[in-house]
This record gives C-alpha cells, structure tokens and sequence, in this order.
C-alpha cells in the first residue's frame, strides 16, 4: 500500500523525532554519505561534454524522485514508519520556523562561519560531522536568507510561472531552455541578475552554506526541499493530463544533446529505471 | 544504496569512479605543456608554474597563461588559462589559497564552481571570487588529492 509524504508543519513531535533518528542512524552508519557522493559524482553541467542525468537536463525531475526513493528506503529500513515530509518553500517562509526548529533541522548557522549551532544536526550533538565536502568545514553551514546580501523564498506566483507552462522540456533541453515547466522549476534563468536563479536553485542560495554547493545534501533540508519539487511535479502532471516527460525519444544523429540526455525510455544512471517508469509512482507514495 | 546496476543506455555513466567523460583525465599537464601565449587568449604573463612551491600548483606544472593572481577578502586566488584543452573547465586551473577549484561551464558560456553550484558567473574570475565568498573564516576548500579526475566532482 501506497505510504503518505506530509507537509513538514504537519508532522506530530512522535514523528519528526522518529524522522530525525532514521536520518542520525543512516549518517552513522556511512550509508548517509554515500548520497552525498551520488550527487557529487552526477553534477554534470551543460557547457562540458558528458552524459547528464541529475541537474541541466530533462531528467532532472525523475533523477531526484529515484534519488529521493533511495534515501526514503534507507530511513524506512531504519524505521518503517518514517516517510520523506515536504517543505512548501511558498508557504513557510520564516527562518524562525518550521522546518528550523530545535526538534527538526535546526536553525540557522551563526554569523561567524555559518555554522549551524542547534538542532540533532549541529556540529556539537556529535552525530553530524561532514566528511564529504568542498571545504574543510567539519561543521553543517546554513545562512537562511543570505545575511550579507539577502534573497527571498521564490514566491507562488515565481513557482506558477513554471507550473503554469504544459510542456514538460524543450530543446536544447539544457539550463538554457526558455521554455519548459522542468527548466522553469529547475530554475536556471537566462542574463546575469537575480533573475538568472529561480525556483529549485533559488531555493538552495536562500538556504545558504552547504545547500549551495555540489554536496548540498549534506544538509538534511535539501531531501525536504527536493519532496517539494517532486510533489510540484506531481501537480504539474494533474494539471496537464496530456503532457509527459520529454523528449520522448533520443536526439538524432547530429543533434548536439545526442548522448548526453536521457529519453523517456532510456535508463537514467547510476539506476535501472527509466523517466517512463518514473511518471507514475501513486503506488509507492502520495503526497498530503 | 543501490548504484551502477547496468543497464546504461546513454553514452557514458557519469558516476562511475574512473569512468569519467575526459578531457580532464590523463590531461591537464600533457594540455599545459608547451602552450605558450596563445592568440586571443587574455595574455598576462606566462607562468613557468613548476617554479612555484608544489602545495600551490598542483596539476599546472607546465606552463600556461597567467589570466588572474589577486587577493580577494584576504585569499589568494589565481587562474591559469591554456587553451590547448577541449573548451570548456579543462582550460582552466584554478586555485584559492593554493588548492584546486573545479569550474565547469554552463551552455551559455558562464562559469560555475563545484562551491557555488546553482548559479553561474560571467567569467572565472567571477566564479572564483564568488567561491570565496561562500567559505567562512579560516575555512579552506578541501584538497580533493589528485589532478587525475579521479576525485569527486571533475567533470571536465
């Protein structure tokens, strides 16, 4: 039977202490890095040669609904009742609140070195040490709202901007396709101001410190963040009952993104899965 | 986690270890080598960059173009350009404090770095500036080891 991912605000104190033991217990046992390195290692961006599977691309969205599936097992094989929530970034908006608080991910890093200094994922609880990084920091880093130079949450009207176009990608299917709901949400903006970063990318800026670079999922904020993006897909595809994932068949011979896009029924590495069984997972979890 | 469990369809997997596309592999000093002042390149001065302490120029001990060497809120970053290399990150060594900053470029021809990875800058000087602004005082980009690609996140 299908389990239910939740609106993080919604989580009872039984759960969200249950959520953070599941993620304690998997960091403990090493399993939590290896998702830190997965991500690392597939960051392939558009301007260099290479197959792309998780950012830039089409397959964005289906990357990270695997990516999250993996994770939500490993917390599941830990304890089977716990379930990835969601943090609705359109909605909670307060650095002050959920998902901040001391009981869940804890609150933002200090002025200092933005380290984050309360919470199960403070450095000084002893069971969250970075060991996969691009820095020396031992510690997790957060700078919500980006104190030196600040940046606002995208907006409802930012996130309909991308759910409101029915085409799911467009050629070059890259960061600089203009039109698309994936590249919209993904948010890779074109010309050189704040407009250049929306939606998804938005997202990690605001949240600052490890959520902005290639090992952001060192911060257990980007698998809620990410359950967000995934149930805006979910939505999306609701909305647009005739639309699917593009393309729907591998670029041609000659064709620039030959090899380095995945079509809707190719697989998409490092899994055994294909975009086309990626689209409909009602009977693994829906969303509340 | 369950990874690599076959079945690739298209061209090469990214995440497997040693498997990486390449120009970054078995490069950069070979690409170095010899590649004086090329035309249209932002010339400085060449860099006999083995003439440096090791710690400073790992991987560039060739020569190249010095395209940047400034200190930026007190860290000391440095690019060397040669554009020998497939366009793209691979033209590119650059260094905060001595140690090596991945860059990748983006489509429309902007720079990224492994640091700073969801936005892009003009160019990467940019991108290294930025870099810095993202570490913390007394913070360090972490010495991933070698040049070879075979560390995470090289992808050029």
């Amino acid at each position: 039977m299908a389990y239910t991912r939740k609106d993080v605000t919604k989580l009872t104190r039984t759960e969200r202490r249950r959520l953070v033991n599941a993620f304690l217990e998997i960091k403990r046992s090493g399993e939590y890095d290896e998702f830190v390195r997965t991500h690392i290692d597939h960051y392939v961006s558009d301007g260099e040669g290479g197959l792309r599977t998780a950012h830039m691309t089409p397959s964005f969205l289906p990357w990270h609904r695997q990516f999250l599936l993996e994770l939500e097992r490993a917390l599941r094989r830990v304890d089977s009742s716990v379930t990835l929530p969601y943090w609705d970034w359109t909605k909670d908006r307060k650095a002050g609140a959920a998902p901040w608080t001391e009981d869940l991910l804890g609150g933002n890093g200090r002025i200092t070195d933005r380290q984050v200094m309360t919470g199960p994922f403070a450095y000084s609880s002893g069971n969250w040490t970075i060991r996969e990084s691009m820095t020396d920091a031992l510690f997790l880093r957060r700078d919500l709202g980006r104190r030196r130079d600040p940046i606002e949450l995208p907006t409802r009207s930012d996130l309909e901007w991308a759910m409101s176009d029915p085409v799911y990608d467009s050629s070059p299917w890259d960061s600089t396709s203009r039109k698309g709901f994936r590249n919209k949400l993904e948010g890779w903006g074109a010309g050189r101001g704040p407009v250049a970063w929306r939606n998804h990318n938005r997202v990690h800026r605001w949240v600052g410190g490890d959520m902005v670079g290639g090992a952001s999922v060192n911060d257990p904020v980007f698998w809620l963040h990410h359950a967000f993006v995934d149930l805006c897909w979910t939505r999306w595809q609701k909305r647009h009952r005739n639309h699917r994932y593009l393309p729907a068949k591998p670029p041609g011979i000659g064709d620039e993104q030959r090899g380095r896009i995945v079509a809707r029924h190719q697989k998409l590495p490092p899994w055994d899965v294909t975009p086309d069984q990626l689209e409909d997972v009602s009977r693994i979890y829906r969303y509340a | 986690m369950v990874v690599g469990v076959g079945g690739v369809a298209v061209g090469a997997e990214p995440g497997a270890r040693g498997a990486r596309p390449v120009a970054a592999r078995g490069g950069r000093r070979d690409l170095l080598r010899g590649l004086l002042a090329a035309a249209g390149a932002v010339a400085l001065a060449p860099v006999v960059a083995a003439s440096r302490p090791s710690s400073e120029v790992r991987g560039g001990d060739a020569p190249g173009e010095l395209a940047f060497d400034e200190t930026y809120r007190g860290r000391h970053i440095r690019g060397i350009h040669h554009t020998g290399a497939p366009v793209g990150a691979a033209q590119w060594h650059v260094t905060v404090d001595g140690v090596r900053l991945h860059l990748m470029r983006r489509a429309d021809g902007t720079w990224l770095s492994m640091v700073d990875h969801y936005r892009s800058y003009a160019t990467p000087l940019d991108a290294a500036r930025a870099a810095v602004d993202e570490l913390g005082p007394g913070q360090r980009l972490r010495d991933s080891g070698t040049d070879t690609g075979d560390h995470h996140g090289v992808h050029a």
